[in-house]
């Protein structure tokens, strides 16, 4: 995974293009690449789903998408207009139709105001409508969101439940009538009665106004149950894209795959399959991995793995993978015999890996011009990230597949009898 | 060093008496607030056996977190109410002094905090932590304390422990911090762990190691374990009992595969019905509660889930039911259970006279206005 490539991107009918997108932190040896050449679209009217682990920088591309952070490179198309080549005044307007909803819902209102005041500032910043007009929208969105006005309007925000706080940060964000909502973990601070509430409302308004949605969230299940496309994210690439149905049936890059076997089944019965939870924590993104940024954690990485950066490909209409050996075709996986995530890969280290300086990484021993990377607004052939080391030799079969793991216990468990 | 000396309380060694490893009856803890008197916890009893591990589930604010600080003795100093009884292998820790106490913490009974990063002391090393309640509690030496850290570590699945312990809380993923805390919680070799909310805020792949490292764990060293939750997914598949908490009481307790097969409460089955689940197609409508738990500090009158309940009828609303008894081991606190023909007939005469929560049962759309505040909850 950790591919690039725009197979999966369409060409009729889409509001939001993003290409190439690239977006990085910091400076020097500290640079990081957060989001990695990732390339996504969204039709009008539809949900788009990013999941992926904390670290892998769906956050910073949704932020990216609103333009709250400027791209380093790459492209936002939204409506035909090239939002990264606005300048400031105009990108200010066309803002105003693409807005947020941020995880944390209390910290995300100012604490001193009250929620209606909170809900009519979008249009006092804009000077839309009078004084009693501005009042009265307010009322009207947050009634549509659920929220009291006469009850509500004049509380703070500690005195209303992490609901109720979400509640109100959505009507703020449809107070400008936006075409695209981008939804940033919305519901990963709440309870589940709540979480189930606040998609409800999610699905209601994306019906009722016909919004098109970007929702981020870390959590496979609650994607699904929103989502009209899900990408898959992993360490600032994308993996996998397809429809919903598609994707959760029959995933095909390993990573997706693991992510749904991580998922605890509110159902006793429901045995694991004899699959091990995916080993190990996300490589730092200072110092990623060559090839597929997956492989450190990837039981079925071989050597062409760490070569060759994986391209998005399509593996049925509609169903794109950026894998070398996606599931649907892997000899292990195939093999109707057994499910085969029992490989005890060991924890990558990367503090300590002695990788390649990919990409981004100004590494020491090598001359700073030259490890930066090809604007990604290049054809999406990348550079080649070839380790700069000898190939070690491949593992045929899954085997550890950190250099240095040899005499380190492994970290997953095996899963209960 | 030489260990501190304590009242030095005789804890019989795992499996040489008879009897549950802890039994708590009738437990309350309120507090004082200027709002009135606050009932976090309002009479709950269970037992739980050597070995076992129980499931605490609920919702925020239905007094989950406070009966794992009622269990340890960890509540603030004054404004509090505790009353009933603890009893830990044949000791109530409710009437322990603080020293005797001291004892028990960590030697006895260790705690696993929800948010690791808020627990450890971000200006002191992981190893340090470790080897504090070694050196203090167990008496252990520099250099013994130090190995014992390193295994510890390595027990919990961090690489390179040796200089791991060197790390300060920031340097540490999430997880990996998540494991730290395990790591301290387990130096003494407790009897018994509490774990609150282990996983919140961690990602799926790394909530399934923590999940599979405490039940390893607690299998090898034969704990006894209480994980508490809010969802249902986490305690389905590692735990051998599950209590249902709802403003500050049980209102359903059962061995875990039975509360699952034959659910009674219908805040049980509400919970159950509300995750999204992997088996549905995208955009099926999920079946929320509406509203929200009720203010603990209000006098309720009735069942507490009533204002809430897809089933509510009158009776209900008067008169809170007991603790009724339903096969082995199965209690539940319900006038009109799921399951029985009381239930369906209560769901279907509320379905026909279109109550918001039974709608919303249903899976119809229910305004959410109608749904949102449906007993003026918060108010003060």
């Amino acid at each position: 995974m950790a591919g690039s490539g725009t197979a999966h991107l369409r060409a009729e009918n889409v509001l939001l293009r993003v290409e190439h997108l690239v977006v990085e932190f910091g400076s020097g040896h500290h640079r990081v690449r957060a989001v990695s050449d990732v390339s996504f679209d969204v039709a009008a009217g539809e949900t788009l789903g990013l999941v992926g682990e904390s670290g892998c920088g769906k956050s910073t591309t949704g932020r990216a998408v609103a333009l709250i952070r400027n791209p380093d490179s790459g492209s936002v198309r939204f409506e035909g207009t090239e939002l990264t080549a606005l300048a400031r005044a105009e990108l200010r307007r066309a803002r105003t139709k693409i807005q947020m909803v941020f995880q944390d819902p209390i910290s995300s209102l100012n604490p001193r105001r009250g929620v209606l005041d909170a809900v009519i500032d979008p249009l006092s910043v804009w000077g839309i409508g009078t004084k009693e007009e501005r009042r009265a929208k307010a009322r009207a969105t947050l009634e549509s969101v659920g929220i009291d006005p006469d009850d509500a309007g004049g509380r703070r925000p500690i005195e209303m439940s992490g609901g109720q706080c979400q509640r109100v940060s959505i009507a703020r964000a449809l107070m400008l009538e936006p075409t695209v909502l981008v939804c940033d973990e919305p519901v990963s601070a709440l309870d589940v009665s709540v979480q189930a509430q606040i998609l409800n409302l999610l699905d209601d308004l994306k019906r009722d106004r016909g919004l098109t949605m970007v929702f981020i969230a870390h959590d496979l299940a609650v994607v699904k149950n929103v989502s009209d496309r899900v990408a898959v994210m992993y360490l600032g690439k994308l993996c996998e894209v397809g429809r919903p149905d598609d994707l959760y049936h029959h995933p095909e890059h390993p990573y997706t795959e693991a992510l749904l076997t991580a998922i605890p089944e509110p159902d006793p019965g429901a045995a694991r399959n004899g699959k091990a939870a995916l080993s190990g924590d996300l490589p730092s993104p200072i110092n990623p991995p060559s090839g597929c940024r997956f492989r450190t954690r990837c039981p079925f990485a071989q050597q062409k793995c760490a070569d060759e950066e994986p391209q998005m490909r399509a593996m049925a209409p509609d169903h794109f993978v950026a894998c070398h050996f996606p599931l649907s075709t892997n000899p292990v996986t195939t093999d109707a015999t057994a499910l085969p995530y029992r490989a005890p890969v060991s924890p990558p280290d990367w503090a300590s890996e002695p990788g390649p300086p990919a990409w981004t990484v100004q590494a020491p021993d090598s001359p700073p011009e030259s490890s930066r990377v090809a604007p990604p607004s290049q054809p999406p052939n990348p550079q080649p990230a070839t380790p700069p080391r000898p190939p070690q030799p491949a593992p045929a079969t899954p085997q550890p597949s950190s250099d240095r793991g040899g005499d380190r216990p492994p970290l997953w468990i095996d899963p209960q009898p | 060093m030489s260990p501190r000396r304590g009242p030095h309380l005789s804890f019989p060694e795992v499996g040489s008496i008879e009897g549950p490893l802890l039994e708590v009856e009738d437990l309350h803890t309120s507090f004082r607030t200027g709002r009135g008197l606050v009932r976090a916890v309002d009479g709950v009893s269970f037992t739980l056996g050597r070995g076992r591990t129980l499931g605490v589930v609920g919702e925020s604010g239905s007094g989950k977190t406070v009966l794992s600080r009622s269990i340890m003795g960890l509540l603030p100093g004054s404004n509090v109410e505790r009353s009933g009884m603890v009893r830990f292998s044949g000791h109530d820790l409710t009437t322990m002094s603080l020293p005797e106490l001291r004892e028990v913490w960590g030697m006895q009974v260790a705690l696993v905090f929800q948010d690791p990063m808020t627990a450890l002391n971000p200006v002191v090393r992981v190893g340090r932590q470790i080897t504090e309640s070694l050196r203090l509690r167990v008496g252990l030496d520099r250099k013994a304390a130090g190995e014992t850290a390193v295994a510890l570590l390595r027990s919990v699945g961090i690489p390179e422990p040796e200089r791991r312990l060197r790390a300060y809380p920031h340097e540490l993923s999430g997880g990996m911090r998540q494991r730290v805390m395990i790591a301290i919680a387990l130096a003494c070799g407790p009897k018994l762990l509490l774990a609150d909310e282990p996983t919140t805020g961690l990602d799926v792949t790394v909530q399934a190691q923590i999940l599979d490292l405490l039940a390893a764990q607690q299998r090898e060293r034969h704990m006894g374990m209480i994980l508490i939750t809010h969802d249902l997914g986490v305690v389905a598949n590692r735990t051998d009992d599950i209590i249902v908490m709802y403003a500050g009481r049980i209102v359903e307790q059962a061995p875990t595969v039975e509360l699952f097969a034959h659910t009674r409460m219908p805040y049980t089955e509400a919970l159950l019905r509300s995750i999204p689940r992997l088996d549905e197609s995208s955009h099926t409508r999920l079946r929320a509660i509406p509203g929200r738990p009720p203010d603990l500090a209000a006098q309720v009158q009735g069942c507490r889930f009533a204002p809430r309940c897809p089933y509510v009828q009158d009776r209900c609303r008067a008169e809170e039911p007991p603790l009724r008894t339903a096969g082995q081991g199965h209690q539940f606190r319900c006038w009109y259970p799921v399951g029985s023909a009381e239930g369906d007939a209560a769901l279907a005469h509320n379905v026909a006279a279109r109550v918001p929560a039974a709608l919303a049962f249903t899976g119809t759309r229910v305004r959410d206005a109608a749904m949102a505040t449906p007993n003026g909850a918060r108010r003060t």
